[in-house]
């Protein structure tokens, strides 16, 4: 997928210059952007936030997103993050698979109850992430955006042997998923940034 | 779905040309340990092997052993001219006080920063919020709770690896991975290579305080930098990696001051 | 999000090391070995005296440190003693020197490490329908311990690559070239490429099924049963292929495996050689059943979470052929719940199988829950309430029970 993207850009620009595989911090592009404290719009611009101190959100790159998904780091995405689904369409993946793939994450379906979707997001972890056991510890309802939406806590163990942990807050709103998912390090990097995506989602607004 | 390509990023990092780069970081308030401190040094990851002319490596025992053996002496002696005591564990069974898995899930989250590290402060994927601020990671209140059930005040993870080329090496020229820091360490393709790196965990805070890469890559089989095989080489490589500890940059403001 | 997702599966972990019981492998048959050719290479309490073996069993023992301290380990005392005494069975000459571990990792596969030490995965134990099928893959692991295989192949790929160096390394890095995470137990230099480099040849795991029914046929279990399980992982393939729309891999000339039907048919004929007429043969199967039954659950829901329908489904179906109960059947809705397709109505396949499970004594509470979930999605207000309230009695503290409660009203 787009890390084989990644992959090859780094590639081609570390052949350019020797001496230049330990590159410093400030050289090159980064991948992340700095969100500070203010209100911003977030996926495809369908909601907004406000982060209770700066975050590291990762720039879009064209043709390999998905628009209404974007991810935020505070540490690197290996030890902590968010992730935002704003208006998900009914019949949509949230990632993109091979069609041939032989193991697929489900599609998302405007009809399904908050166990179906986190059924779905489980189906994510497993297939995708790696995750070799996932337990669901709550799933109960919250409201979210002014709909009634559902709060979703689990974690997971995956094949680097670390175990994470996750919350989830969403809703369907007019047939649409809206999503902020929290996934982090169970040791010391959960509960570092949980009052950040409480914050986050206290702050949410949809835009008309 | 950002985190789809991080681990392939991590996994094609390239060295070139004949360079011996060493670039570390420091939180900003470290000062290196000096004086009367207990560091605890884990499972030193060490393995010397032996380049092929096909570019396969061949670990060799005795080499390894001798290398492993070499770095803890040079490692003793360079900390004991800081005046430290140094206490290095080979099998997560040998620290009292502290059950294996616990040291096992520490060592765990460790890694993973250590990738995070790198790939924030070597591989170009740097995180705006952290600019500035020196080194900026932690492991938590299970390093904390390390230190107290050992009674060490710094922990080092340390990674040493070295290949020689044997005879009738070919330089290839081609792109070699240092695929070490996702736990898969390809040989580095293109004559000798030693690639080492060290992370220091200060036990009374759970920060990762000081983190340093030496990569030293030659294309041209034949020069050696540092063969771990020999106690020189050994004390070339400690002192590289961890010699120049450089205090944090508030330290250093400091001191300028004074 | 998800740290690893780049195609990074449970499958990709020791994918590098392709020292498999059995892959996607094709390759035209040569001729069959036959069993009897099949001695030991090692005998009780080997250990290397060549220089290369001795580096590599180093290397190995800080491999097994990390597997024995892994955080996927099944460490279930009944079923992992049951193994140890199985290999104990069918480990010819080296089986009380052999270790092994179970590791949760829902695919059909086994590994053994060139000091003796083999993994077993957990995707295995889901597939092998009785003990004599699961010996005679932890034989045929032990046959490529027996006849030396690990530092044979080593020993090759190092003689090809001093000729064809771009070639073998760049097949050598697959693994890490993809990204594929290997784990801390990797770590240790260069171990990544050297399990790479355990490719078996076309003959050394022709070697490996001859040496293993042998001895699961000395050791009393019926040595049919291993061709049985390349039948039954044909058809598992086929069933997930199919479903894809793609075709299944059929043997080639350029690849270095027998092909499954190829070894499928050589097992017949090993089978047939090796049996003795009027001799009672058992495959223990009851046995087997009650040991890993209390896993089982697990290894369904790994399997079935994996969403890989066309295998999924023909697992099912093959577990059933003992008969349906309501574990089995919750798991077929689970199938098409997942599965999620309009066109093929999986939603009213899904309830359906809901319905069937509750029916049985044995059916999980989970099963009340989404049996309760579609009948309201179908509009059967009351009777979505029944089942509900029955899962929250079977399971007061369930992690979603907020949610049911407030859905119940």
């Amino acid at each position: 997928m787009k890390g084989l993207t990644a992959a090859m850009l780094l590639i081609g620009a570390s052949a350019l210059s020797a001496c230049s595989s330990l590159g410093g911090e400030g050289y090159g592009i980064s991948d992340y952007a700095a969100v500070n404290v203010h209100r911003v719009t977030v996926g495809n611009g369908n909601m907004s936030v406000v982060p209770p101190r700066p975050w590291n959100r990762h720039r879009a790159i064209l043709f390999e997103d998905i628009p209404a998904v974007e991810d935020w780091t505070l540490n690197g995405e290996l030890l902590d993050g968010i992730t935002y689904i704003t208006g998900l369409k009914s019949g949509h993946f949230m990632v993109r698979q091979r069609h041939s793939a032989d193991q697929q994450v489900p599609k998302f379906r405007a009809d399904m109850t908050p166990p179906e979707i986190a059924a779905m997001l489980e189906s994510l972890y497993r297939v995708r992430g790696g995750a070799v056991d996932f337990h669901t510890l709550s799933i109960q309802p919250r409201p979210f955006l002014g709909a009634n939406g559902f709060q979703f806590d689990y974690e997971h163990l995956d094949n680097d042997e670390l175990w994470r942990k996750g919350r989830v807050v969403g809703a369907v709103i007019g047939d649409q998923l809206y999503l902020i998912m929290f996934d982090a390090a169970r040791s010391h990097y959960y509960d570092a940034a949980l009052p950040d995506f409480e914050a986050i989602v206290a702050s949410a607004r949809l835009r008309a | 779905m950002r985190k789809l390509g991080l681990t392939a990023a991590l996994a094609a990092t390239v060295a070139l040309g004949a360079c011996v780069q060493t670039k570390q970081y420091a939180d900003v308030q470290f000062t290196p340990p000096e004086g009367d401190y207990k560091l605890l040094v884990l499972r030193p990851d060490v393995t010397v092997g032996s380049l092929t002319t096909g570019g396969m490596v061949e670990p060799r025992a005795e080499w390894t052993d001798e290398a492993r053996a070499n770095i803890i002496a040079a490692l003793r002696a360079q900390q004991a001219g800081r005046g430290g005591n140094v206490t290095i564990i080979e099998h997560r069974n040998e620290l009292p006080g502290v059950p294996e898995q616990e040291l096992a899930d520490v060592e765990r989250l460790n890694f993973v920063v250590d990738e995070s590290i790198v790939d924030a402060k070597y591989l170009g994927n740097y995180l705006p919020t952290k600019r500035g601020r020196g080194l900026d990671w932690t492991l938590g209140a299970d390093a904390v709770k390390l230190g107290q059930q050992s009674g060490y005040d710094y922990a080092l993870f340390l990674h040493a690896e070295d290949q020689v080329a044997s005879g009738g090496r070919v330089a290839l020229g081609l792109l070699g991975f240092a695929g070490c820091f996702i736990g898969f360490c390809a040989p580095n393709i293109g004559g000798a290579e030693q690639l080492d790196y060290a992370s220091l965990v200060d036990l009374k805070t759970g920060k990762v305080v000081w983190f340093n890469v030496v990569d030293a890559a030659s294309q041209v089989p034949g020069i050696k930098f540092g063969d771990l095989r020999t106690p020189q080489g050994a004390a070339q490589m400690v002192e590289r990696l961890l010699g120049r500890m450089k205090p944090g940059q508030d330290v250093g403001r400091r001191q300028a001051i004074r | 999000m998800c740290a690893r997702c780049l195609e990074l599966t449970r499958r990709s972990l020791l994918v590098g090391g392709g020292v498999a019981a059995a892959a996607l492998h094709t390759g035209i048959a040569d001729a069959r070995i036959r069993p009897q050719d099949m001695v030991p290479l090692v005998g009780p309490g080997f250990k290397p005296t060549d220089v290369d073996e001795q580096g590599l069993w180093h290397d190995m023992a800080r491999v097994e440190e990390e597997i024995a301290d892994s955080n996927l380990l099944i460490q279930d005392p009944k079923i992992t003693s049951y193994l140890r005494d199985l290999i104990g069975t069918v480990g010819g000459p080296a089986a009380k020197d052999f270790r092994i571990y179970l590791m949760r990792i829902p695919d059909f596969n086994a590994v053994m490490f060139p000091t003796g030490f083999a993994v077993v995965f957990s995707g295995l134990l889901l597939r092998m329908r009785n003990e004599a099928q699961l010996a005679g893959v932890i034989a045929h692991e032990s046959g490529h311990f027996l006849r030396r295989h690990e530092i044979r192949s080593w020993r090759d790929q190092r003689r090809k690559t001093d000729l064809f160096s771009i070639g073998a390394m760049l097949a050598g890095l697959g693994g890490a070239g993809a990204g594929v995470y290997l784990g801390d137990y990797v770590q240790l230099a260069q171990l990544g490429t050297i399990l790479s480099l355990f490719k078996y040849s076309r003959e050394m795991e022709a070697e490996a099924d001859a040496m293993g029914v042998k001895l699961i046929a000395q050791a009393g279990y019926d040595p049919m049963e291993m061709s049985t399980v390349w039948q039954q992982l044909i058809g598992e393939e086929q069933a997930s292929a199919v479903y894809r729309g793609k075709h299944r891999h059929h043997g080639s000339l350029f690849d270095t495996h027998p092909s499954d039907d190829a070894r499928m048919a050589d097992l017949k004929a090993d089978a047939l050689e090796l049996k003795v007429p009027g001799k009672l043969y058992n495959d223990y199967r009851d046995r087997y059943l009650a040991t890993i039954g209390p896993i089982r659950p697990m290894l369904l829901d790994d399997q079935v979470k994996l969403n890989d329908p066309g295998a999924s489904e023909y697992l099912i179906e093959t577990l059933a052929q003992d008969g349906w109960n309501g574990l089995l059947r919750f798991y077929e809705g689970e199938v098409w719940r997942l599965r999620n397709r309009l066109a093929f109505n999986d939603e009213a396949r899904a309830a359906q199988s809901y319905a069937a499970a509750v029916v049985y004594p044995d059916a999980p509470a989970d099963a009340w829950r989404w049996h309760g979930i579609f009948l309201l999605k179908q509009g059967r207000t009351a009777e979505a309430k029944a089942a509900l309230s029955k899962y929250l009695t079977m399971k007061p503290d369930a992690p979603d029970a907020p949610w049911v409660r407030q859905t119940i009203g």
